[in-house]
């Protein structure tokens, strides 16, 4: 039985070591908010954090991820940078059809937490690995600028 | 004046006799695969200790079929014997050598195309010799020459295997050969020279593991047919031994005991660990043809037989490669730091690398994923970097991270840019690798 810190809370899963943890929290622990795309970290989907680094949870053995507290969609609203991406992607209506955007939400809030002031060569680089097939890469971009400016005004 | 003349012809004509001599000398008599030990050569029957031959002790008593397919195993006959895709052992497998293309014959016991006639005398005159059973010649693809150190009774055990496997009808493919490279009975020369043709003898002064280990990386694991440096003749120059080689466009790289070239930095337990598994923390994984010969042989053998290699090879005397940087230190966490003039390497690493890998290289999810400190990072030709871009690496079994292949996602100019990227971002000594490398290495 392995124990895991899922969004401030511990939840316990009867599973081996090498299950990818996007099976986890999907298929054991019923949390559906992060999603399976490509399966092999190419496209982002699945983005959790661990000790608020982006990770893909679909490459990431579940035994791997020891006593490092785990972040969802689910839960990042409840910290103060998931809360200005939430608010800025409502305010400017991001979303298309969705299915990519709990990953791009990930990214970008770990990404809004350690950089001030994203440029966008630093948001190529933090958001380059989450795919939109809608295209809404525009404004994303310009909910990141949004989400950082109040997040650290 | 005429006379001087004279003389002075004569003796540049005779310094070029024997300078040639002397070139051709060294070129045609290397030293043997264990020369480098000392020691005293004792025959299989004198040697006090447990047999450096055969197989496990736990096998002792294991059918000749059970001990055959543990040979086989280790001499890996399985990963050249069978296509892509194609039954294992029925052959088929294309290599591509400066002198054309080869097919691996059928080694299964089908009378027609595989080796069901073949008597133990063929079968053993071929693994030794490299003389087929109708008398041409094998081009040493086949690697006899390391082969010819297995006692008869370890070949007839690998013949007994394979001839209970279940016969498969697969006609052998010609090779593409052109003159004289078709001419087979030239390869009688090659085998006088480079192939001894002469069994195991253990060393006295040494270990019963080190002597296991000897036995198993010289012959059935035929290591140096890869990773030690062939001649002007293809003959291994084991003047160079375990220096770095080359296979199917790989650079299998040194594995002597320098200790930032070579593996002499490497405990005992991570050269255990790679073989067993393909993956030594913070030092290398496996990919490409020692990716096979890790999933096909290494990983197949006991703990026993894989510390004994690995105790041999630590004793194997250092040669550094010069055309290897070593290892760097972690890169920054930042993108923002780093190579600057390769916007398109940039783009693609953050588009396709970084999710795993990290911008400090360290990896973003598991261990083997570490860029920094791989000898692929710091090897200028970039040739590794880009084939393990185009066909992916790692264990691709399910539920198991491995690394996909970008063949079909990025052109020759985006893989040329990104393998370039990751040498100069990770290693010590950045590649100038250009698309049509690539291009070439897509081809193998």
């Amino acid at each position: 039985m392995l124990e895991l810190s899922i969004n401030g809370e511990a939840h316990h899963a009867d599973v081996t070591a090498d299950v990818p943890l996007l099976w986890v929290l999907r298929d054991v622990l019923g949390m559906t908010g992060t999603k399976f795309g490509c399966g092999i970290a190419q496209c982002g989907a699945c983005t959790v954090h661990l000790d608020g680094q982006p990770v893909r949870a679909c490459q990431l053995p579940v035994g791997l991820v020891g006593a490092r507290k785990i972040t969802t969609v689910e839960g990042v609203g409840a910290t103060p940078a998931g809360a200005a991406v939430q608010k800025a992607w409502l305010d400017l209506d991001v979303i298309q059809c969705g299915y990519c955007q709990s990953g791009q939400i990930m990214s970008a809030a770990a990404l809004i937490a350690s950089t001030p002031a994203p440029s966008d060569a630093d948001i190529d680089a933090a958001m380059a690995g989450n795919i939109c097939r809608c295209g809404t890469y525009v404004r994303i971009r310009e909910g990141i600028k949004k989400a950082a400016a109040e997040h650290h005004a | 004046m005429a006379i001087r003349t004279r003389t002075v012809a004569l003796l540049l004509g005779a310094a070029v006799v024997i300078g040639g001599g002397a070139v051709a000398g060294r070129m045609l008599f290397l030293p043997g695969p264990l020369d480098f030990a000392g020691g005293t050569r004792v025959a299989l029957a004198d040697y006090k200790g447990p047999s450096p031959i055969g197989v496990p002790a736990k096998l002792a008593h294991a059918s000749l079929i059970e001990k055959g397919r543990y040979l086989t195993d280790a001499a890996d006959c399985r990963a050249c014997h069978t296509a892509k895709g194609g039954t294992p052992f029925a052959g088929g497998r294309p290599f591509k050598l400066p002198f054309g293309t080869l097919y691996t014959p059928n080694i299964t016991p089908d009378k027609a195309t595989g080796i069901g006639n073949w008597t133990d005398a063929q079968f053993l005159r071929a693994v030794h010799q490299g003389i087929s059973a109708d008398g041409t010649r094998l081009y040493p693809a086949l690697p006899y020459a390391s082969y010819a150190l297995m006692p008869d009774a370890d070949v007839l055990a690998i013949k007994a295997y394979l001839f209970s496997l279940q016969p498969v009808r697969q006609a052998n493919l010609p090779n593409s050969f052109t003159f004289p490279y078709n001419q087979r009975w030239l390869m009688g020369f090659w085998g006088y020279f480079f192939n001894k043709d002469k069994r195991f003898e253990p060393i006295a002064e040494r270990s019963p593991e080190w002597n296991r280990g000897a036995y198993l990386v010289e012959g059935p694991a035929h290591c140096g047919e890869c990773h030690t440096p062939r001649t002007l003749a293809q003959a291994m120059n084991t003047r160079q031994k375990f220096a770095g080689g080359a296979a199917e466009g790989w650079n299998a790289y040194n594995i002597t005991g320098d200790r930032t070239t070579g593996i002499g930095a490497w405990s005992k337990p991570e050269i255990e660990a790679y073989l067993a598994t393909g993956h030594a923390n913070g030092r290398s994984v496996a990919s490409g043809p020692m990716r096979e010969a890790v999933d096909l042989s290494f990983s197949k053998l006991t703990k026993g037989d894989i510390a004994a290699i690995a105790t041999y090879l630590q004793t194997i005397p250092p040669i550094h490669s010069a055309r290897l940087g070593a290892p760097a230190a972690f890169a920054a966490a930042s993108h923002a730091q780093g190579p600057a003039d390769n916007p398109i390497g940039k783009r693609v690493f953050e588009q396709a690398c970084v999710s795993c890998h990290a911008w400090s290289g360290k990896g973003a999810l598991v261990a083997d994923a570490q860029l920094t400190a791989k000898k692929a990072v710091s090897d200028p030709t970039a040739a590794n970097v880009a084939l393990m871009v185009l066909q992916g690496t790692g264990p691709q079994t399910a539920g198991r991270p491995y690394m996909p292949g970008f063949a079909r996602s990025y052109s020759d100019t985006e893989i040329a840019a990104v393998a370039n990227y990751v040498t100069a971002r990770f290693g010590t000594m950045p590649s100038k690798i250009a698309p049509r490398d690539v291009a070439k290495l897509r081809a193998e």
